[in-house]
C-alpha cells in the first residue's frame, strides 16, 4: 500500500517537473519561465519528498528528509526572488504585452 | 544569553545530531561549538526574529502554513492549466500592492509566501512604505493576489505578537529597543 502511495507521489512529482520543462519552451520570457519552473520546485520537490518519506526505513532518514524539504522551501523562493530581481536590475526585457497594475485598478 | 538564543541553539544542535547520526561526545561538543559560533554570528538577525510563545500564536502560525500549503497546490494547478491550455500562453503583469503589514518579519513572511506559490514572485519590498513589487504570470493571478486572504492571516499573527510584546514591555518597564523592526 505504501509503495502504491509513494509511486503516486513520484508520478505527480515527475509530472510537475515535466510541466516545468514544457514551460521553458512555451512561455515567452525569462520572468514567465521562472513561474513555470516554480511548479517543479514546489509541488515536484514536495511530492518527491513525500514519496521518499513513505518509503524510508527509519526515523532518522525521515527527519533528514524533513530538514531537506524545509531548507528547500526556504531556499527556493529566496533564489527565485534573487534571480528575478537581478534580471530586472540588469535590464532583461519582459515580453512586450507585460502590464503594470496598481492595487484596486481593474 | 536570552531564552530565544537557547532555543535556536537547541534546534541547531538537533539539526547537527540528525545530520551526523551519532551521539558521541566529540560530535556533541562540535555541535555545541558551531551552534554558539552561529548564534554569535546571527546576533543582529535574532533580535528582529519574533518568538512564538502562546498557544494562540502557534494556532495563527499553523493557520498561515495550512493556508499556504492549500494555496501552493491551487496555484500550481492554475499555472499548469495556463501552461497547457491558454492561448495566448500568458498575459504577465508587474503589480504594486501595499499590504497593511507593519513589521519587517511579517513582510518577509508574506514575500516568501507570494514567491513560493507558483505564478507570483516578489521582486522587491520597500522597507519604508511596505510596498511590494510583484510579477504575476497572468492577469487573473494578479487580481487574485491583490485581494489575497493570506495578508489578513499574517496580519492577525502580527497583531497577536505585537500585543504580547507590548504587554511585556509595559510590565517590565524596561527600555527594550524596537526589536521587531516596526516602522
Amino acid at each position: 500500500m505504501l509503495k502504491v502511495l509513494a509511486s503516486i507521489c513520484f508520478i505527480g512529482s515527475f509530472i510537475s517537473f515535466g510541466l516545468g520543462a514544457i514551460s521553458l519552451f512555451r512561455f515567452p520570457d525569462s520572468y514567465t519561465r521562472i513561474h513555470g519552473l516554480g511548479i517543479g520546485e514546489t509541488m515536484g520537490v514536495a511530492l518527491a519528498g513525500l514519496g521518499l518519506l513513505l518509503l524510508s526505513p527509519d526515523w532518522i532518514i525521515r527527519l533528514k528528509l524533513i530538514f531537506i524539504l524545509f531548507l528547500l522551501w526556504i531556499i527556493n523562493p529566496t533564489m527565485t526572488h534573487l534571480i528575478m530581481k537581478a534580471g530586472l536590475l540588469h535590464g532583461v526585457e519582459p515580453v512586450d504585452d507585460t502590464r503594470l497594475r496598481l492595487r484596486g485598478e481593474r | 544569553m536570552g531564552k530565544k538564543r537557547w532555543i535556536i541553539l537547541f534546534l541547531l544542535l538537533i539539526f547537527w545530531l540528525v545530520i551526523s547520526t551519532s551521539l558521541g561526545l566529540p560530535h556533541l561538543l562540535t555541535g555545541v561549538f558551531f551552534g554558539l559560533v552561529l548564534i554569535w554570528y546571527w546576533r543582529d538577525l535574532l533580535s528582529g526574529f519574533p518568538g512564538i510563545s502562546t498557544f494562540q500564536e502557534l494556532l495563527a502560525l499553523l493557520r498561515v502554513l495550512f493556508f499556504l500549503a492549500r494555496e501552493i497546490v491551487l496555484s500550481a494547478i492554475a499555472v499548469a492549466r495556463t501552461l497547457l491550455f491558454s492561448r495566448p500562453a500568458v498575459s504577465p503583469a508587474f503589480i504594486l500592492i501595499e499590504p497593511p503589514l507593519t513589521t519587517n518579519w511579517g513582510r518577509i513572511l508574506l514575500a516568501n509566501c507570494i514567491t513560493i506559490a507558483p505564478g507570483t514572485t516578489t521582486i522587491d519590498v520597500d522597507p519604508e512604505t511596505g510596498r511590494f513589487f510583484v510579477h504575476a504570470l497572468t492577469e487573473e493571478i494578479a487580481q487574485t493576489l491583490m485581494y489575497w486572504p493570506m495578508v489578513d492571516k499574517i496580519r492577525e499573527l502580527e497583531k497577536l505578537i505585537q500585543r504580547r510584546t507590548k504587554d511585556v514591555m509595559v510590565d517590565s518597564r524596561s527600555d527594550v529597543p524596537d526589536t521587531f523592526g516596526t516602522n
